[in-house]
């Protein structure tokens, strides 16, 4: 259809027009109800042009939903009512990518866009009995707090946050609105987020924060457990982290997902982080959602002078991923590490797009991707891209993507990229899709193993080289078992001795 | 030692001009070692024939470069074997060979092992029955521990024999003594196999597995190499230690240093896929003070005074 189009008219803005006309009538029909909402319901005098809320049909029905269930009239810190408004206008002329964006080529965010939104009319949802099982299925006994953030909203019921040092502080943003901390919410998403990260800004009913001060160490992770409890068909979980010069941190977030058998949800998170000099911390980011699960994550990262910053991610869930982190360099010496495990069951797509831009000496940067593809309907996307500036001499920057195609017909589309201006630089990528490593399957044959149970032992632990990195074993053995249940049913992983000739 | 063995070794080495091995080990006196003098390249009086190389060609599979060009041997039970050469004159292909690597493809000559035909089966198959090969750059596997590795390792050779498999308690009990006899950290089982392992850490994980299999022909292709002294004394002593009167070591090395801690009966000198010279530790001598050029001179002399080339 559309390649016809193509022909007739030529034009790629007819081809746009023509993709977006049936979600615009939509979304006009939606906007006769929101001028009467808008005339009523509003915090305030009505601001100028919110009664058009926005050009793209998707944006317009998301921030209408939000709007509807009454989220937006509640009052709010300033950081977040700031952010908000500074977000509301700048949707107002977004467009939601399509494939024919470079950056969304591979990753067609459709089923996002036909979810109709709706967002449940308490902003606080209470806990139940199904929610009360899932926190009780992500223990993570060596963490010193634990947060539980609800659809987006921080369930500081569920939460436990006595143990930690008295000048940290972790909590919803609400409980404590002169955070200085709180300056920071939003900045980096606005400049440097992705249009998903603007609706989160725009939709955000609360704000997770943690603030850890100048020389303080948090010995033992912050365990920040995110449940999408089904009642909203869109949640925005938001996360704002600073860490004050010489602060050292673990901070892990989980995003776990509604019980089985659930609507298909879609979880727009963003997470800020902030490091000030000399500043440590390690991010862990795993996502486990129910398969029905759409799951947009923007992680933006600023890193100071001799700062570390070292995430590692693994995800096993949901139908459509993505994470966009985006790491920007502010001072010499700093220290980046990302690992990246993500495995792609039957109709998963999950996508990592990751951005680092070095703009100062010396600093180092390490990239692991490791993406399994286990299904014919499974997709990996990986686009990452580091930029060496003129000034970052000395660099040492390495990256490395490695793929497994396991099924015929599994896809991957990897853009691994290193933009070197510089000259003074010490930098190395490198890519491989294919079938296991030869030499690693003859190690285990020299050794009296077989081929059938090499391969498979080996398929099994592609990903422990990046979730290794995770000192705690519940937390190893949950991402085991979401790995154990998609590769339980792939063919070349059952019958025995399949390559041995 | 038997005394009427001894006195046969000395008579063998006497009738082949070969001075004495320092280390003659004649565990079996059964033998019928006269009659093998001709046919053998080195023919020690010890026991049973374990392993029989004849006329082994082999080429690279990819390119097609033919790399050994008729290599013969035989190894027999209670015998330390080294062979030395050049680079590129086919040590370390005759050794990925004998494990059937499938970097390279076997073109003519036969190699038996226990009396059946080592060239028809799997490398998984070969490891089970007994053949053991050290790498010379061991693959790291992170993601795999090494106690899971081992596990795996051992109970296919153990099944292989008959043997009940061992339980990952009843692995621990198994592979600590192992463990504690080759003087290495029980550590060791925890991390990934050779992830991030130092040089020296890969050479004694490579005997740690040896020592696992129990193997019965053990080939150690360059375990000298990258070893400061004091780990090379130990690696030679774990595998000294693990020699067993029923099993045979073949060494590919470049240097005679390892050769003073794990002293063979033989050595063969390799060039362009051959032995062309096979004698005891007084050729590593000749090799460490003259080069290889020390060797063909030898040869040379030896061919000269009317005595036949030691190789075929």
């Amino acid at each position: 259809m559309q390649f016809v189009m193509r022909i007739i008219w030529g034009a790629p803005q007819l081809q746009r027009s023509h993709r977006y006309s049936r979600a615009q009538r939509r979304s006009n029909q939606q906007q006769t109800v929101l001028t009467v909402l808008s005339a009523e319901g509003l915090n305030g005098p009505p601001k100028q042009g919110q009664t058009e809320l926005a050009e793209d049909g998707w944006i317009s029905r998301t921030l209408a939903a939000f709007r509807t269930s009454g989220a937006d009239i509640q009052s709010v810190p300033a950081p977040m009512e700031e952010m908000r408004v500074d977000c509301l206008a700048a949707l107002r002329t977004q467009r939601m990518p399509t494939t024919r964006n470079e950056e969304y080529r591979f990753t067609d965010i459709a089923p996002i866009l036909q979810l109709e939104p709706q967002v449940a009319a308490s902003a606080t949802v209470l806990p139940g009995e199904a929610i009360a099982a899932l926190v009780e299925a992500s223990p993570l006994k060596e963490a010193v707090a634990r947060v539980v953030v609800i659809d987006g909203a921080v369930a500081s019921q569920l939460s436990d946050t006595e143990r930690l040092p008295q000048e940290v502080f972790v909590g919803s943003l609400r409980e404590a609105p002169a955070l200085p901390a709180a300056q920071q919410l939003g900045k980096q998403a606005r400049l440097r987020g992705s249009p998903f990260a603007l609706v989160n800004g725009a939709t955000a009913q609360d704000v997770l924060c943690i603030a850890v001060p100048e020389g303080v160490t948090v010995e033992s992770p912050i365990h920040v457990l995110y449940i999408t409890s089904g009642a909203s068909s869109v949640t925005a979980p938001r996360l704002l982290c600073t860490l004050g010069a010489d602060a050292c941190a673990e901070v892990i977030e989980e995003f776990v997902g509604p019980a089985k058998g659930a609507e298909a949800h879609f979880c727009n998170a963003v997470a800020e982080f902030d490091l000030a000099d000399r500043a440590q911390l390690l991010h862990g980011y795993v996502a486990l959602e129910g398969r029905r699960a759409l799951h947009m994550k923007g992680t933006l990262v600023r890193q100071a002078a001799e700062s570390s910053y070292k995430l590692t991610e693994a995800r096993l869930g949901g139908r459509l991923t993505r994470q966009d982190i985006n790491i920007e360099q502010a001072g010499e010496a700093t220290q980046t590490e990302m690992g990246s495990f993500l495995l792609c069951g039957d109709e998963q797509l999950h996508d990592l797009h990751s951005k680092l831009r070095l703009e100062h000496p010396r600093g180092t940067a390490n990239q692991l991707h490791k993406c399994i593809v286990a299904a014919g309907r499974g997709r990996g996307v990986f686009d990452g891209a580091v930029k060496v500036e003129q000034k970052a001499q000395k660099t040492d920057a390495g990256q490395l993507s490695r793929n497994l195609l396991l099924v015929p017909r599994a896809t991957v589309n990897v853009k691994p990229n290193l933009q070197i201006v510089a000259d003074d630089v010490k930098c190395t990528h490198g890519c491989a899709v294919s079938d296991l490593e030869e030499s690693q399957l003859f190690y285990f044959r020299a050794r009296g193993v077989d081929a059938a149970m090499a391969r498979k032992v080996l398929v099994y632990s592609f990903g422990a080289e990046v979730t290794g990195e995770f000192a705690y074993p519940e937390l190893r053995a949950r991402i085991q078992a979401a790995v154990d249940r998609t590769l339980a049913n792939v063919p070349i992983l059952e019958e025995p001795a399949a390559e041995a000739a | 030692m038997d005394i009427a063995a001894m006195q046969h070794s000395s008579h063998c080495a006497l009738l082949r001009g070969v001075p004495h091995p320092r280390h003659t080990i004649c565990w079996n006196t059964k033998t019928r070692h006269g009659k093998r003098l001709r046919c053998s390249t080195v023919t020690l009086c010890s026991g049973q024939v374990l392993l029989e190389v004849k006329d082994l060609e082999a080429k690279v599979a990819e390119t097609g470069n033919t790399i050994l060009r008729g290599v013969n041997l035989t190894i027999r039970e209670g015998e330390t074997h080294a062979i030395m050469g050049t680079n590129g004159s086919g040590k370390s292909t005759l050794s990925k060979c004998l494990v059937g690597h499938p970097d390279y493809e076997i073109t003519g000559g036969t190699v038996t092992y226990k009396g059946e035909n080592l060239l028809d089966m799997e490398p998984e198959e070969r490891a089970r029955a007994g053949i053991f090969m050290s790498f010379q750059s061991p693959v790291e596997i992170p993601g795999v521990s090494n106690s899971d590795f081992l596990r795996l390792a051992a109970n296919a050779r153990r099944k292989q024999r008959g043997e009940p498999e061992l339980e990952p308690l009843e692995f621990y009990g198994f592979v600590m003594p192992k463990l504690a006899a080759l003087k290495m950290n029980p550590d060791f089982l925890n991390r990934d196999v050779n992830a991030n392992f130092s040089g020296g850490e890969k050479k004694r994980n490579e005997i740690l597995q040896l020592s696992v299999l129990e193997a019965d022909v053990a080939v150690l292709d360059e375990i000298d190499s990258g070893l400061d002294i004091d780990a090379l004394r130990d690696v030679a002593d774990a595998v000294n230690g693990l020699k067993r009167p029923d099993s045979a070591t073949l060494m590919v090395t470049h240097y005679k240093r390892l050769l003073n801690y794990v002293v063979p009966e033989a050595v063969h000198i390799m060039e362009a896929g051959r032995i062309i010279y096979s004698g005891g530790l007084e050729v590593a001598d000749i090799l460490e003070k003259d080069g290889y050029e020390g060797i063909k001179t030898l040869i040379k002399k030896e061919a000269a005074a009317g005595k036949e080339p030691v190789a075929a």
